[in-house]
């Protein structure tokens, strides 16, 4: 074995010294600080001990920060592959304008920067001053101004959709990519055939589009479990912790309560949980590609 | 495929619709920065503001915004810049040529993508208070590499990827070196794609907000979130100036990426297609 590393290092050595920089970065910046945080969450007043997460796991709100998480992700992911596929199939429609168009939708959310979104999505949900209110108030949709960051349920809701407007861009990204790989000449075969927009949808696009769906759930899933900035600065966890998640849970143990141990338990456990989730979408994105 | 003239009108009223309603949070954003306070807090709501003021864009500058800006500059460019570096090499190893590290590191790159953020904030809290680097830029460009690193690689890779291997053998036959083929050939084909990937760690670090403000405490030092997340919880009342800060905020990243989403995008996906 370390004779075929070794015979493969001298052939490709010029390869292999490409990769140093590569991998004293992963070894110092990645490794060592994964490794160095679940030894910080073993550790308490200086003994090894599993208390951290004893501790986590006891904590009264825990079961609820747990169902917020389950919440936020599975809303937000839900919402964004359904808000970005309806928009890419818009958008991979030929019309005039379309690259206006498309860089209003695709560019302008996205690229807007975290904290923003929080404070523009903050100040539509004002209670008394907010335009979400006032436009809902007059399309006889509510009959009175609804309180959205201030009820547990409606902050729960009102950061899902914040988060959706932020994140969608992504895969409809992905999917325009992959709508724009389906040869025409399948569409026009199929209308030869007599098939209606729905037969054509099913039999031509879904089944290029299907892999795609399976990244880009993974994808979105794993980076909102992780999403930080939006929560933090809309609602900062509260009222009364509905929209705290793992993630900004943890953040607060640590730099408000300056607990280190019990927040890198916290993080440690977060961490494990969207790994096993990355093995579950593999495990199916593989056995998709077995069977085609 | 022709449409029917009633297929058109429906398609551009879908079409403007949802780009009015994807728009308007931020447009809301703008306008409400060019009302007057008592315009602000107006009821009913004003949706043209009746005499438009520079004024809370004044103020926020009077708040060292300036300062702000230009240390996200100087953040937001070293990231992009470290970035470039370290993810160039292996992009185009594990592009070029077929090893046994291959496969390992390109695991890696997928793993990476699984780290959430909070996992390094405590870790890097740490080593950077003993190296002496916690409230300096350096230690917050470094901070970011774990997460800008891995997407670079990818991106890069699919980029070098479109170098035809004819010319890099016939510059090797006309005697380039293994480096100099790389240098001369393979980067300057591969430029956009070393675009992108500045342009993806350039606008992450731009609004990266959990170690820029657990780690950035001198004022002077501070980035545009940092300084608009303070803004929130100090002046809760004081929405004209946020608006302000966050509608500047927003302009550098939507020109640069506005300009550049074509090779960005095709970066991200062709990856994908290729599988």
């Amino acid at each position: 074995m370390l004779r075929k590393l070794y015979g493969d290092m001298t052939r490709n050595a010029f390869a292999y010294r490409m990769l140093i920089p590569y991998v004293v970065f992963l070894a110092l910046l990645v490794l060592y600080p994964i490794i160095a945080n679940f030894v910080i969450s073993l550790q308490a007043d200086g003994l090894w001990t599993l208390k951290n997460y004893q501790q986590v796991f006891k904590e009264p709100v825990f079961a609820k920060v747990a169902f917020n998480t389950v919440i936020w992700t599975v809303g937000s992911v839900v919402l964004q592959l359904l808000v970005g596929f309806v928009l890419a199939l818009l958008l991979n429609q030929d019309f005039r304008g379309r690259a206006f168009f498309r860089s209003i939708i695709l560019v302008l959310p996205w690229a807007t920067p975290d904290i923003v979104v929080g404070v523009a999505w903050q100040w539509m949900y004002n209670d008394m001053y907010g335009v979400l209110n006032d436009i809902l108030f007059r399309l006889g949709i509510i009959d009175y101004y609804l309180p959205w960051l201030a009820d547990q349920d409606l902050a729960r809701l009102a950061v899902i959709i914040a988060n959706t407007w932020k994140g969608f861009a992504l895969s409809a990204m992905f999917y325009l990519a992959a709508l724009q790989t389906v040869p025409h000449e399948l569409y026009e075969a199929s209308e030869v055939d007599g098939a209606n927009v729905f037969q054509k949808f099913l039999n031509v696009t879904w089944p290029i589009l299907r892999p795609f769906v399976v990244t880009t759930t993974m994808l979105t899933t794993i980076w909102t479990i992780n999403y930080f900035p939006l929560i933090f600065t809309m609602t900062g966890g509260g009222p009364a912790n509905a929209t705290d998640t793992f993630v900004t849970y943890a953040y607060r143990t640590a730099f408000r309560f300056l607990d280190f141990n019990r927040s890198a338990a916290m993080s440690s456990f977060t961490f494990v949980l969207v790994f096993l989730i990355s093995l579950l979408y593999l495990r199916a994105l593989s056995r998709k590609e077995a069977e085609r | 495929m022709r449409r029917k003239p009633y297929q058109t009108v429906l398609l551009y009223a879908a079409v403007i619709f949802a780009t009015l309603v994807i728009a308007f949070p931020f447009v809301w954003l703008l306008i409400t920065a060019l009302k007057p306070y008592p315009e602000i807090y107006g009821f009913p709501i004003n949706y043209i503001p009746r005499e438009p003021t520079w004024e809370h864009f004044q103020y926020v500058f009077q708040l060292d915004f300036g300062t702000y800006f230009k240390n996200s500059v100087i953040v937001s460019g070293g990231a992009a810049i470290l970035t470039v570096l370290v993810a160039l090499l292996p992009a185009y190893a594990t592009v070029k040529f077929d090893f046994l590290a291959k496969q390992p590191i390109l695991i890696s790159i997928l793993i990476c993508q699984m780290f959430p953020q909070i996992v390094f904030v405590i870790p890097f809290f740490m080593i950077l208070s003993k190296l002496g680097l916690i409230d300096t830029y350096l230690g917050v460009i470094v901070s970011y590499l774990p997460f800008t690193t891995p997407i670079g690689v990818w991106l890069t890779r699919n980029f070098f990827a479109e170098v035809p291997v004819d010319i890099e053998e016939a510059a090797m036959i006309d005697g380039c070196s293994r480096f100099q083929t790389f240098r001369r050939i393979a980067l300057p084909i591969a430029l956009p794609g070393i675009a992108a990937v500045g342009i993806y760690a350039f606008l992450f670090s731009w609004s990266e907000l959990m170690f820029s403000r657990s780690y950035l405490s001198t004022m002077s030092l501070q980035t545009i979130p940092v300084f608009l997340s303070l803004f929130v919880g100090q002046y809760q009342t004081r929405w004209g100036p946020l608006f302000a800060g966050s509608v500047v905020a927003s302009i550098p990243p939507i020109i640069v990426f506005g300009f550049l989403q074509k090779y960005f995008i095709r970066g991200l996906t062709s990856g994908s297609v290729k599988g």
